[in-house]
């Protein structure tokens, strides 16, 4: 404990050089943990969104179909959709078909990927479907009425209510048309989506196949992104009986997303590596410095009997002291501005007017921070870490002074 | 003089002048790495929009590239003055597009079919580049066709299989012919892969009945960031009936996010320096306060406050020089080794889709002036910035007090 | 007129809440080419006289004049300006610019000066040999004796031929061997430079070589022979 005095005020002997070490060390701190939470709810933000379009946050594929995307790869889901509504943490179960063809008007040709949906459960769920007036949605699961992306609509020349033509191979190799009203428009804002986007009711798609039953993909909405790993098992055990099918989670059915997150995450983790060693060394120099200028001292302080380990241990409490105070006021104010980031939030309309697609999601123009609390405990034991590192050299020195040498030093 | 005496006094603590160079260079080498590859990463978005599907510049008919009606198509021999003379052009490759069902068998998918010239295409897209089976097509193949990898996974199809093609012609009736797959192209690109398909002009031609015309021309120029700028001067060189458009408006996202990272380098920059900054000002603080004494007696031989402020900003210029030069040079050698040799991703990520582009997994560099500038540049101001307070602090010193400082 | 003239000069410092009247209501006159002593125990004001003298610091009352002019209420730039050109300093503790060499410490004020690098160098040469440095001129502060350094400094403080060169407790550092052989090159620049000499000290050796001793106590004026 009077090492601890002793430590404490040794660092305020130079109050400059320490409050300086210690803003340094706070600020990294701050921005650090500030940047990870502004990203943690940026990423939460595009995964919230891009599951609900996408394939969920579980996912239940035919074996293969992942893969090839081969629509043959159906299933009949049965019951499989009520029972995995009854595991707790399910949100919404998405059956779905995808059906890639080419629509016809009477002037152009697309290709399209044509999407059978359940339309009560997808408009709660999907969020392309956010701006689209409730007399535009699909009214029933046999029905004609199709919405299309709006830059296939424009391709196409087509208006509300026209008519057009869809055409993809049956079952059995024989290409059919059918014979589809444009009924809605939706803009996702995302190029590959709004220009081949044509969603139907499921069970015309389905018939077109000659398969009304069957679905390519069941995506399951959680209430929490977090609860993915206690309800994978579950739906695992539920998928025991169909040898066929498989569950897995979004990470692993939508890379294009889950790599854009780690790109980008892993990118910003360069840089904080950078800051952590600029200011690694920072604290090395000062703690160096604070030693070097107590050599007469330390060497009185052996003179009179203390032992080296003592020094060593004072330069350390010395470091500890200092990460600990920059633990404190750094999470504080990176706290600070993590709600700040939260509340306020960064309006990216300013930099970026055109609708940004990242991942195959897009990104919401203004970035908001979440909260990662264990995460911030993690970073700032880093943080204390490194500063006891950086008291190892420093430390060392101290070890190494001869009382004679040190006292003779001016 | 002064220079003299700064230069000197900077290696009297070697080892904290060493510590804090140290942080200086590790802060701006890594900082132009780091910059290097994420232009890495915007260049290969880019290219892959550019390079392996639109080209830098596209010349069509007026409104062709907003709805890509396949009646508004134009022959290429028609007033396009002189554009492809300039000596900006790299090359330009004649198109004509059409959207319908490649089919083999029991499978068919939906597929954008892009006619045109062999040669010609070399020369704007880099598609010739990514085979991964077969050839590319020749000017002898009468319906070849090079398919990208996803769409002849879809079809099940090999170098040598034969394809069906169906569309809507432009006479009202349907078109369909043979097409006998060449080759098949992988770029990383999902969307091009996925869907792109590359056949004979001529072919194309007479299965859409448009015989001499063409939707586009798309252009290679030397500098891609130029281009809005030719765009602007070619365009009065052309017929009232077309237009030229850049790879910016043709995607406005991508050219946003080309140009936001300006504005994003310098948060990165600023932060890193930031911290870098703070370290720096405490060892010109340490040296300056631990001289106190000395700076006294310059004081009393007759030195100048200004001069005394001069001698510490240059000690600490000096110091940010060598620190600039050093991390320039660790940092452009990093970057060179990421330009040359790279860093191969495609094991751990897939290809990301952004802003209309992709960004392939792999770790490349590009060596651009701004990248090493503005580090360098910045790290100079900091230094300048934290020896600022500690000169300021030394030139307002009491020569007494300062004497008297044990 | 007299060289340095003080008159009713005060100086009172402020010592945490408290004032310290370090010299007080003190005057003296100091003509050209006296070789004088202030005598006092430490506290007794002489340092403080000495640093009033040599434009470091300024008396809370009273004026100074140095060579017909007032100092005592001059701005930093001028008194900046006097020290480089009127009044050579050697410090009890040497104080050398570390990072130079023995030669470019006496050069210093030369520099500082502009003047022209030959001419420099031969003054400090003449100076060096005067003072016995010969042979030293490249050597780095931490590679000379006590005696050395101190013998350097007065080079330095001699080189711009200034006015008054000013010496506050030159020999504290020294054995008494060194002590005398400093006071006698320093009379002898007195003598044959006619250059003025003020000193500060406590030590007898020095005490007894001053042709003029102005006794000092508690900030005044004791005796003056």
């Amino acid at each position: 404990m009077e090492l601890f005095n002793l430590a404490w005020k040794n660092l305020w002997r130079s109050r400059r050089r320490t409050l300086i070490t210690l803003a340094a060390l706070s600020f990294s701190l701050m921005l650090i943990q500030a940047f990870h939470n502004l990203s943690y709810g940026v990423y939460s933000a595009m995964i919230d969104s891009g599951v609900r379009a996408g394939t969920g946050h579980l996912v239940v594929f035919r074996q293969d179909y992942l893969k090839t995307r081969d629509e043959k790869l159906s299933f009949n889901p049965h019951d499989l959709a009520g029972e995995i509504g009854q595991i707790d943490g399910v949100e919404a179960v998405l059956p779905r078909l995808y059906l890639p063809g080419l629509a016809q008007s009477s002037r152009e040709s697309r290709g399209i990927l044509l999407t059978g949906v359940v339309p009560a459960v997808e408009r709660q769920v999907n969020p392309f479907l956010r701006g689209l007036p409730d007399d535009q949605w699909l009214t029933s699961l046999e029905g004609r009425e199709a919405i299309l992306g709006h830059l296939l609509l424009k391709e196409l020349q087509l208006k509300k209510g026209n008519k057009f033509v869809v055409t993809l191979q049956h079952r059995s190799g024989e290409l059919v048309s059918e014979m589809f009203r444009v009924h809605g428009v939706i803009k996702t804002g995302i190029k590959s989506v709004d220009k081949r986007l044509l969603m139907v009711g499921h069970n015309r798609a389905a018939a077109m196949v000659g398969n009304p039953d069957d679905i390519h993909e069941l995506a399951i909405v959680l209430e929490d992104q977090d609860l993915n790993y206690l309800v994978l098992p579950q739906l695992q055990e539920l998928l025991k009986p169909h040898s066929t099918l498989e569950g897995m989670s979004w990470e692993r059915a939508m890379p294009n997303l889950y790599n854009a997150i780690r790109l980008d995450y892993a990118s910003q983790k360069f840089i904080f590596v950078i800051m952590m060693l600029i200011v690694t060394i920072g604290v090395i120099n000062t703690l160096l410095m604070s030693v070097m200028e107590r050599f007469r001292e330390f060497g009185i302080i052996l003179a009179v009997g203390a032992s080296t380990a003592r020094l060593r241990i004072l330069v350390f409490i010395e470091a500890l002291l200092l990460g600990l105070v920059s633990m404190v006021i750094g999470s504080s104010l990176g706290s600070l501005a993590t709600w700040y980031l939260q509340v306020v939030g960064i309006d990216m309309r300013n930099f970026i007017s055109e609708t940004l697609e990242f991942g195959g999601v897009v990104f919401d123009p203004i970035m908001r921070a979440g909260w990662d609390l264990p995460w911030m405990g993690k970073i700032s034991v880093y943080l204390l870490i490194l500063s006891l590192l950086a008291a190892v050299y420093p430390a060392v020195k101290a070890g190494r002074i001869s009382p004679a040498a040190a006292i003779r030093h001016h | 003089m002064l220079y003299q005496l700064a230069l000197r006094n900077i290696w009297r603590n070697r080892r904290r002048t060493l510590l804090t160079l140290s942080a200086m260079i590790i802060s701006s080498a890594l900082l132009i790495l780091a910059l290097g590859v994420f232009s890495g990463m915007l260049r290969d978005m880019l290219a892959t929009a550019t390079e392996q599907y639109y080209g830098h510049l596209v010349i069509s008919a007026k409104g062709y590239q907003d709805d890509r009606d396949m009646f508004r198509h134009f022959q290429s021999d028609e007033s396009i003055g002189t554009v492809l003379e300039q000596e900006d052009v790299l090359g330009y490759s004649q198109r004509l597009r059409s959207f319908g069902l490649l089919s083999r068998q029991q499978n068919s998918s939906p597929a954008e079919i892009l006619g045109i010239l062999p040669l010609q295409e070399q020369t704007v897209t880099s598609l010739h580049e990514s085979l991964i089976d077969g050839n590319y097509l020749t000017t002898e193949d009468p319906n070849g066709a090079v398919l990208g990898s996803g769409l002849a996974r879809r079809l099940n199809v090999v170098p040598g299989d034969q394809l069906v093609f169906v569309t809507q012609a432009a006479d009202g009736s349907i078109g369909n012919d043979l097409l006998l797959v060449k080759g098949i192209f992988s770029t990383g690109d999902i969307g091009h892969d996925n869907s792109l398909a590359l056949v004979p002009l001529a072919w194309l031609q007479q299965v859409l009945v448009l015989p001499g015309q063409v939707h586009e021309i798309a252009v290679k120029i030397d500098q891609p960031f130029n281009a809005a700028s030719l765009a602007e001067k070619y365009r009065v060189d052309l017929h009232e009936t077309l237009e030229i458009l850049d790879w910016g408006e043709m995607l406005p996202e991508m050219a946003e996010v080309v140009a936001s990272y300006d504005v994003s380098r310098m948060i990165i920059v600023t932060i890193l320096y930031i911290a870098t900054g703070l370290g720096i000002l405490n060892t010109f603080f340490m040296a300056v306060m631990e001289r106190t004494r000395e700076l006294g007696v310059l004081m009393a031989l007759g030195m100048r406050p200004g001069q005394i402020r001069v001698m510490i900003l240059l000690e600490t210029t000096i110091m940010g020089s060598l620190g600039l030069v050093c991390g320039a040079v660790v940092g452009i050698a990093l970057s060179l080794y990421m330009a040359l040799v790279g860093v191969d991703l495609s094991g751990t990520l897939t290809p990301i889709t952004y802003a209309g582009g992709t960004i392939l997994p792999r770790l490349h560099a590009v060596i651009e002036p701004g990248n090493i500038l503005i580090p360098s540049v910045c790290l100079l101001i900091v230094s300048l910035l934290a020896g600022f307070l500690p000169a300021n602090r030394a030139a307002k010193m009491q020569p007494v007090v300062a004497i008297r400082e044990e | 007129m007299a060289l340095i003239e003080l008159k009713s000069v005060t100086k009172i410092y402020p010592l945490g809440n408290q004032e310290v009247v370090a010299v007080d209501d003190f005057s003296l006159s100091i003509e050209a080419g006296e070789f004088s002593v202030f005598a006092g125990p430490s506290g007794s004001g002489k340092t403080t006289l000495l640093n009033m003298i040599g434009c470091l610091d300024q008396p809370t009352r009273g004026e100074i004049w140095l060579e017909g002019q007032e100092i005592g209420h001059a701005d930093q730039k001028m008194l900046s300006e006097l020290r480089l050109r009127n009044i050579g300093f050697i410090f009890q503790s040497y104080n050398l610019i570390p990072v130079l060499t023995a030669a470019e410490n006496a050069e210093f004020t030369l520099m500082l000066q502009r003047v022209d690098k030959r001419e420099r160098r031969e003054r400090v040469t003449d100076l060096f040999s005067l003072l016995g440095l010969d042979g030293l001129e490249n050597r780095k502060p931490s590679d000379l004796s006590g005696g050395q350094q101190q013998r350097v400094a007065i080079a330095r403080a001699m080189a711009s031929e200034p006015t008054v060169v000013l010496a506050d407790e030159p020999t504290a550092s020294l054995d008494s061997h060194a002590s005398e052989e400093l006071l006698a090159l320093m009379q002898r620049l007195n003598q044959e430079q006619g250059a003025t000499f003020i000193f500060s000290s406590h030590d007898p050796l020095v005490i007894s070589h001053g042709k003029r001793v102005v006794r000092l106590h508690d900030g005044h004026l004791e005796s003056d022979q």
